[in-house]
């Protein structure tokens, strides 16, 4: 299965205000917490450990078919890092889930799958033959094959990113 | 305080995040915060914190993580309001 997420930047300094008092509180794990508090960047890391929530709550709500606003159970960690781009996990109740993030100058993408080699199979595809089921999930059409593929859409601001796994 | 006027201040503190301003004049009972209103789920945050100043209450987690819909979020109101 697959998750995405991308923020834009300068869209996240119009619409939030991540200082303001109790948001932290909030949706970040007192570990988390801890992490930005000491991040070179608590901007960027708040919002890194944000789309790694979204993005991996994609995959659960799609395993699991329940709607929640959970995000301190979506539990963030670091496995990797290099200049702009971060491996890590999300934890949530029994699942795990792996995730990539890539930093750019002004968004941030992370993709989220349930096995890390698929991280790997990660296509970035166009917005177009997907379809919803009833609980909003959203599935491309492969009309050759006749299959519904799975595939997450996300949208924010300046960008959007439509991305499924190529599984050939 | 009655439902009707509970809408009424909840409609107040929902009117900056939403970007659906059609659905935002319609709001009902059934309205769903992020299908129906557009509203980005880091303000769903924003939101609670709102709620929690008007009403001077407090959400738990486990009720914040219902709150998807107009109806969920006046019934923690009113449950929350009735606890004081």
């Amino acid at each position: 299965m697959i998750g995405n997420d991308v923020i834009d930047i300068i869209q996240s300094r119009h619409e939030s205000n991540w200082q303001r008092k109790g948001f932290m509180q909030k949706i970040f794990t007192p570990n988390e917490q801890l992490m930005i508090s000491k991040a070179p960047d608590p901007e960027i890391t708040v919002w890194l450990f944000w789309s790694m929530k979204e993005a991996a709550y994609k995959i659960y709500n799609r395993q699991t078919k329940r709607r929640e606003f959970i995000p301190k159970k979506l539990v963030c960690s670091i496995v990797s890092q290099d200049d702009n781009s971060i491996i890590g996990k999300v934890n949530c109740d029994q699942n795990v889930y792996h995730t990539k993030t890539i930093l750019l100058h002004e968004s941030i993408h992370t993709l989220a799958v349930n096995s890390l080699d698929d991280l790997k199979n990660v296509m970035e595809i166009e917005n177009k033959n997907i379809i919803k089921d009833s609980n909003g999930i959203p599935y491309l059409c492969n009309f050759l094959s006749n299959t519904l593929q799975d595939v997450s859409i996300s949208h924010h601001g300046r960008f959007q990113k439509v991305v499924t796994l190529d599984l050939k | 305080m009655k439902k009707e006027e509970l809408i009424a201040q909840l409609k107040v503190i929902i009117k900056p995040y939403t970007t659906n301003t059609e659905a935002f004049d319609n709001l009902t009972e059934d309205t769903d915060f992020i299908n129906d209103l557009s509203i980005n789920s880091a303000n769903l945050v924003d939101i609670v914190l709102d709620i929690e100043e008007t009403f001077n209450i407090i959400i738990e987690d486990t009720d914040m993580q219902r709150m998807l819909d107009v109806k969920t979020a006046v019934e923690i109101i009113e449950t929350k309001l009735s606890e004081k």
